[in-house]
């Protein structure tokens, strides 16, 4: 097959998934959406891997596909750009997608809108694609923007529960703050670059570093860099990026595999994937990149402390995330887009099996999410018990597992970064290892060690959000097969894919010409490089280092809290009571968000709308023009009288007026 | 005149569909099988199209002594107008059968407007223009008079007869002012006398009046517009959808043999024309619309304001104008179909679905069928991403092009008053409550469904793709120009 | 003035008038005997540019066959003329004013100076109209004549289909399908059981 057939193999085999079981559903029955989507999205997967050796043997591909419409000067493109940097995010959503889909079957199974759902996911995977292979601004708007539509229809999947809608809502406002930035980005590079292609943008770059734009007059402001912070503001939407992140835990509103799909392994990366892509404009202006690396310190830190106190499964390992992605962020302005890749890949594995499990661990506990009813749990689930430990060790970065090769990565790139802010970066990713490892564990043990809290709280709370009517209020139960398999397929790669990759994608040069780093300007991860002296090196070497310890400390205070001293975390809570309300309102920022851009906004929008609308545009536009209009039609409705003479009078004196007024 | 022979195999697109037409019309005469009356056509058609296909040249070539010219562009559009012919055949099927009207006779007719059709098409000479116009017209007349119990459609048809009649007279003399300016009726030789010699240019602007008169009452622009509501609101559905679609097809060709190929010299006199006969078609059509309750009136309305649209693009006189009205006319018979084949495919026995409360709340009895109309109308309307945008958006480029930028926006501001009734049906279908006995939720014909699917989905993928379309129309006409 | 031209204005006086006439006479018989009037004279202006096939055609067809038609079907309706008229002279005024700006306009516009056209020498005796028409249609103009021929086939089909009735309440009788009847699917052998009350039901 021709290697072009296969790049548009790739996302065309989940749109066709996603076309059928959406408009057929009905037709094809529940067996046939699931079986047809995840077909699409394996084929997609069989596909992405082939492209890969291809790759590896040295082929890249950068070209239109199909020109959608020419204009003048501007051509309006769909091309694929495949390079290194695209086979690995196209491995990771093709892979994660395919776990997912399976997953859902068994996750889903009782659920009215089964092929809906099936659709939605295959259509984001497509989506995703779309936007991951994109060569130029315009599709990876267009991708931008269909993840973004297909992750609000699956937060609102569930659209009879008004949370759902209220989460829904927020992510939407949240993301069009992020877009509106980010399609300002696009317009300045349109405006200036006179292109929207990649490749023609990275080159005329480095010719555009010395532009400045006055936006306020007498302040020149480099051209590069507010193109870089418009961009990266719409980074910030669709990652959740401080203060950007108000929607995130939310979203958790939608069905697990979602959370674990979008909002944990490829849908919220894609902002740090965007900036990794536009390295070259990135690598130009040091300003934004210090605005990049606080935003992501920020996120990486406070964001975790919200995840220490969170009760509900998924909304802890949705701080997690949220922290998470400050690490990319703050490794992507420390100018190691490698390293950031490079975790953004481990934590989906991870981070997708966490999720998972926390989704198995809901199904086995009837869908009651709230960590302080659980307890013992290993004994009932032992694969999920299993697989969670293993994502948890991963995720706090224990040495050996994938999290520990990029997560420590990371945090040597930002110690070594020389930019304004490295000292606050640093700091802030290095005490946040402390707090990831206490919330991950407390989670660990609270869900599985420890009393066995089920049964009371079962009396006392009849939760069944999900309206599990039955009442089988039995003992949990370890989940089918199509749950647990894709569970230990992630298991996998969340221990595996740091140790052999490491050294090819950090310091081997995997990524090629798709990275550009100006490494006299910033040599983090040169100097990284240097020191660098194989996993198994760095993984002892580890062992004597502080993040290590911080590790170890916060899982022995989560261990101390909640499985030797039970009675402390509430003392703690009491004693620090302005802390905890603090974090318990997270920051206040929805509060604030409340108060003041809704609240302002229905202001302002009154206002609007009593002297704008009903006056002036009501009033006069609408209404007058209505009337006109309406006044217009009615006398030609009677201009129509239906008789022919009057019709064929009329013709005659359109002759007749025509001949007088051009002869 | 080369060899007879070559030129009756360049004709063979109307030689096979005649020869089909009249063993038609046989078959009614000795077995009167529905069936077989129904299968014949929809092959004879299909023959056709596969005949211009085999008899495509790529490049003009002239027969029957420059009475007949068979170019690129013409191929284009008589396969397009095979193809909308066989697509209201079936559409309408079910409604001609509750209503016995699928007989020979019917389909007889409507495969010899067809036959006009293409003639029109392949006109190159002013005397097969107005014949093949004549072929199709009274076809059409007799198809609107076709339900004869029906006193509306009757006057319809009268109404359509008596106009049009006087519409080919204003042409007719038109030409023959021509004819007598430059002593010839071929277009090509017209078209070279006016190149070197004109004699009384005020002769020419007034021969020009009456032929652009005769266009406007064919293609349906204001002020010679009249006849279409009425005819397309009395005639039975069926017939309405195939007056409204391959025949504006036909006439966009007759505008640009007319036009273009005889009269391109003049072109500073009929763009004026052109031009005026457009605002004013933009502003009746938009605007009429809107007080009407008959979706049948309200499409021919729409219709009118379309031909509008259409005459911009030809108005500029450039090439991008001229492929972007092709695609206009391409498009709109596309939509055309969705939306008169949908009211079609509705009616039922004894009751038409011509109201537009008979479209409240359909999308909760068929909700697929509300989602095809509801594409034809925002297609209609020209949002994106369907493909009404970019028909608009192409003849808003070419009119910018060729600095007509008042033009645009007059163009542009009467569709954002049309969007409001196209809307409007969406708002009906989905956010109304449905009546609770209707004429339209009756049993469905599946093989209509489909075709209509494929039409609705045409409209959005077109929209999503437009670039293979616009690129034909473009080269069609790039290699039809002489 | 030439005879010709004295011919010229004799007989395009009388078509105006008879045309005039069509439109402005009550009685429809009248309006329809103008018509016929109208094309005689159209006639001999016809003979006068030497067009005689066209001339005797244009009798022949017109005044022979459809204008007697026409004035048959007259004849036979019962028209109420007036009524027809009523709004005549309501809209004289604006049709009037139209009528006369097209005729100002035509006059200003179409001289015979303008087409340029100069006055076309005699044939000699042996030139035959009818053969040089006949030669054109069959050879250069096949292609118009077919379509013609077309044209008439679809008036043809159109008042058929437009006028004749299977009406399904007829009363006459077809003998042919009288004659081909056979007992068989009209005549049903019944088998009349004795009237007695357990038998009632079968019988049904």
């Amino acid at each position: 097959m021709d290697i072009k057939t296969l790049y548009l193999v790739v996302p065309m085999a989940p749109l066709a998934g996603a076309v059928v079981a959406g408009l057929f559903g009905k037709l094809i029955g529940r067996t046939g959406a699931h079986l047809v989507t995840i077909l699409g999205v394996l084929v997609a997967f069989l596909a992405s891997l082939l492209i890969f050796q291809d790759v590896l043997a040295g082929h890249t591909f950068n070209g239109a596909i199909y020109t959608w419409l020419t204009s003048g000067n501007l051509s309006l493109e769909i091309g694929f750009l495949i390079d290194r940097l695209t086979v690995v995010m196209m491995l990771v959503v093709t892979f994660v997608s395919l776990m997912v889909h399976i997953y859902t079957i068994g996750y889903m199974a009782d659920d009215p809108g089964y092929q809906r759902f099936f659709s939605y996911i295959a259509l984001f995977t497509f989506s995703m694609l779309m936007l991951v292979m994109s060569n130029n601004f315009l599709q990876l708007f267009f991708g931008w923007e269909a993840v973004g539509l297909v992750s609000y229809l699956l937060i609102g999947f569930w659209f009879t529960r008004e949370s759902a809608i209220y989460a829904n809502l927020k992510a939407f406002m949240v993301n069009r703050v992020g877009d509106f930035g980010f399609l300002l980005g696009i317009a300045l590079i349109m405006a200036w670059f006179g292109s929207l292609d990649y490749q023609q943008v990275f080159q005329m770059a480095p010719q555009m570093a010395g532009h400045t734009i006055s936006l306020i007059d007498g302040h020149p402001w480099s051209l590069l860099t507010v193109i870089c912070v418009l961009l990266f503001i719409g980074a910030m939407g669709k990652s959740a990026q401080f203060p950007l992140h108000v929607w995130l835990p939310d979203s958790m509103e939608g069905p697990t595999p979602i959370s674990a799909l979008i909002h944990a392994a490829t849908m919220v990366t894609a902002g740090i994937f965007m900036v990794a892509r536009m390295s070259p404009l990135f690598e130009l202006s040091d300003t934004s990149l210090s605005f990049v690396m606080i935003i992501g310190a920020i996120t990486a830190l406070f964001m975790g402390f919200l995840g220490m106190i969170q009760n509900d499964i998924k909304r802890v390992i949705a701080y997690s995330t949220l922290s998470q992605l400050g690490y990319m962020t703050v490794a992507l302005g420390a100018s190691a887009y490698s390293a950031a890749i490079f975790h953004l890949m481990t934590h989906a594995f991870f981070k997708a099996l966490l999720f998972l499990g926390a989704g198995s661990v809901i199904m086995g506990m009837h869908h009651d999410q709230d960590i302080r009813n659980m307890g013992g749990l290993k004994k009932y689930m032992p694969i999920t018990w299993l697989t969670m430990l293993i994502g948890s060790l991963a995720l706090i970065g224990t040495p050996g597992f994938s999290g520990f090769y990029s997560k420590d990565s990371i945090i040597e790139a930002v110690q070594a970064s020389h930019l304004w802010g490295s000292g606050f970066a640093a700091f802030a990713v290095t005490a946040s290892v402390f707090v990831t490892a206490f919330y991950s564990f407390r989670l660990y043990f609270l869900v599985f060690h420890g009393k066995e809290r089920f049964h009371n709280a079962h009396a006392e709370h009849d939760h069944g959000e999900e309206g599990d009517s039955q009442g089988h209020h039995g003992a949990p139960h370890e989940s089918p097969w199509v749950v647990t398999v894709p569970l230990v397929l992630l298991a996998i790669p969340s221990i595996y894919a740091g140790w052999p990759y490491i050294e090819p994608m950090l310091y081997g040069g995997f990524f090629g010409s798709a990275i550009y780093i100006d490494a006299l300007a910033h040599p983090a991860m040169a100097e990284l490089g240097a020191e660098f002296h194989g996993p198994a090196a760095m993984a002892l070497s580890a062992l004597t280092t502080l993040p290590f310890w911080l590790a170890v400390a916060g899982v022995a205070t989560a261990y101390y809290l909640y499985m030797v001293r039970k009675d402390l975390p509430e003392k703690i809570k009491e004693k620090a009571g302005i802390v905890y309300a603090i974090l318990d309102d997270k920051y206040g920022f929805d509060r604030f968000n409340d108060w003041f851009f809704a609240g302002g906004a229905r202001l302002l929008g009154g206002k609007l709308w009593r002297w704008g609308d009903v006056a002036a545009i009501d009033g006069v536009l609408v209404n007058g023009s209505a009337r006109l209009v309406g006044q217009i039609a009615r006398i030609s409705r009677y201009l129509q009288s239906g008789y022919i003479y009057h019709y064929a009078f009329a013709m005659i004196i359109g002759v007749a007026l025509l001949a007088t007024w051009f002869v | 005149m080369t060899s007879i022979s070559s030129d009756f195999v360049t004709a063979l697109p109307e030689i096979g569909l005649l020869a089909v037409a009249c063993v038609v019309l046989l078959v009614e005469a000795y077995n009167q099988s529905r069936a077989a009356v129904y299968l014949l056509t929809l092959t004879g058609l299909l023959l056709t199209a596969a005949l211009v296909v085999f008899t495509g040249a790529g490049v003009p070539v002239l027969a029957f002594n420059g009475l007949y010219v068979d170019d690129p562009m013409g191929e284009v559009l008589k396969l397009l107008t095979c193809f909308s012919a066989i697509a209201a055949v079936i559409y309408s099927r079910q409604f001609l059968t509750d209503r016995k009207m699928l007989s020979g006779d019917y389909l007889g007719l409507l495969l010899f407007a067809v036959l006009g059709m293409l003639v029109m098409i392949s006109a190159n000479h002013f005397l097969t223009l107005y014949l093949g116009l004549e072929l199709l017209s009274l076809a059409l007349y007799a198809m609107v008079a076709m339900e004869r119990d029906s006193a509306r459609a009757t006057e319809a048809a009268m109404k359509y007869f008596v106009l049009g009649a006087l519409a080919s007279g204003l042409l007719l003399y038109g030409m023959s002012l021509i004819y007598g300016l430059t002593g010839s009726l071929e277009l090509g030789k017209v078209a070279e006398a006016l190149h070197f010699n004109v004699k009384s240019e005020i002769v020419l602007a007034f021969g020009l009046v009456f032929i652009v008169a005769g266009l406007g009452f064919k293609l349906g622009a204001a002020p010679f517009h009249m006849w279409a509501p009425d005819v397309y609101h009395g005639a039975p559905a069926a017939v309405t959808l195939f007056v409204g679609t391959a025949p504006k097809l036909a006439a966009f060709a007759f505008a640009m043999r007319i036009l273009v190929d005889g009269l391109q010299p003049a072109h500073g006199d009929w763009q004026q024309m052109l031009a005026v006969m457009a605002v004013a078609s933009l502003a009746i059509g938009n605007i009429a619309a809107i007080a009407q309750t008959n979706i049948k009136r309200m499409l021919a309305y729409s219709t009118v304001s379309h031909m509008g649209f259409l005459l911009l693009g030809m108005m500029t006189g450039s090439l991008a104008g001229y492929s972007a009205a092709m695609f206009y006319a391409v498009t709109y018979v596309l939509m055309s179909l969705g939306g008169f084949g949908m009211v079609t495919y509705l009616s039922r026995t004894g009751a038409e679905a011509e109201n537009l409360d008979d479209f409240k709340g359909l999308n909760a009895h068929h909700p697929w069928l509300a989602a095809i109309m509801a594409m034809v109308m925002m297609s209609m309307a020209g949002l994106p991403p369907f493909v009404g945008f970019y028909a608009k958006l192409t003849v808003l480029q070419a009119l910018v092009g060729a600095g007509w930028i008042g033009l645009a926006v007059v163009a542009v501001l009467f569709s954002l008053i049309g969007a409001f009734f196209y809307l409007r049906v969406v708002w009906l279908m989905y956010f109304d409550t449905p009546p609770a006995e209707s004429p339209v939720y009756g049993q469905h014909a599946g093989d209509a469904v489909m075709l209509l699917s494929v039409n609705g989905l045409a409209i959005l993928l077109l929209g999503i793709l437009p670039q293979t379309l616009l690129t034909l129309c473009a080269l069609a006409v790039q290699m039809s120009l002489r | 003035m030439d005879f010709a031209s004295l011919v010229f204005y004799f007989l395009a006086a009388i078509l105006l008038l008879a045309g005039l006439r069509v439109v402005t006479a009550k009685n429809p018989v009248h309006s329809a005997l103008a018509l016929v009037l109208t094309f005689f004279t159209a006639a001999g202006l016809w003979i006068l540019l030497e067009a005689e096939f066209l001339a005797i055609a244009l009798i022949l067809v017109y005044v022979g066959a459809v204008m007697v038609l026409f004035i048959f079907v007259v004849m036979m309706l019962d028209i109420n003329i007036e009524e027809m008229r009523k709004g005549f002279w309501d809209h004289l005024p604006l049709a009037g004013l139209v009528a006369g700006l097209m005729a100002v306009e035509m006059v200003m516009v179409l001289g015979g100076d303008r087409f340029g056209l100069s006055a076309p020498t005699a044939k000699p005796a042996s030139y035959s109209n009818t053969r040089e028409l006949g030669l054109l249609l069959y050879t250069d103009y096949v292609y118009a004549f077919e379509l013609a021929a077309v044209i008439l086939l679809v008036a043809i089909v159109a008042a058929i289909a437009l006028t004749l009735r299977r009406n399904p309440n007829r009363k006459n009788i077809d003998p042919g399908w009288q004659s081909r009847q056979t007992a068989k699917g009209h005549i049903r052998m019944v088998n009349l059981k004795p009237q007695h009350p357990e038998y009632k039901e079968a019988d049904e």
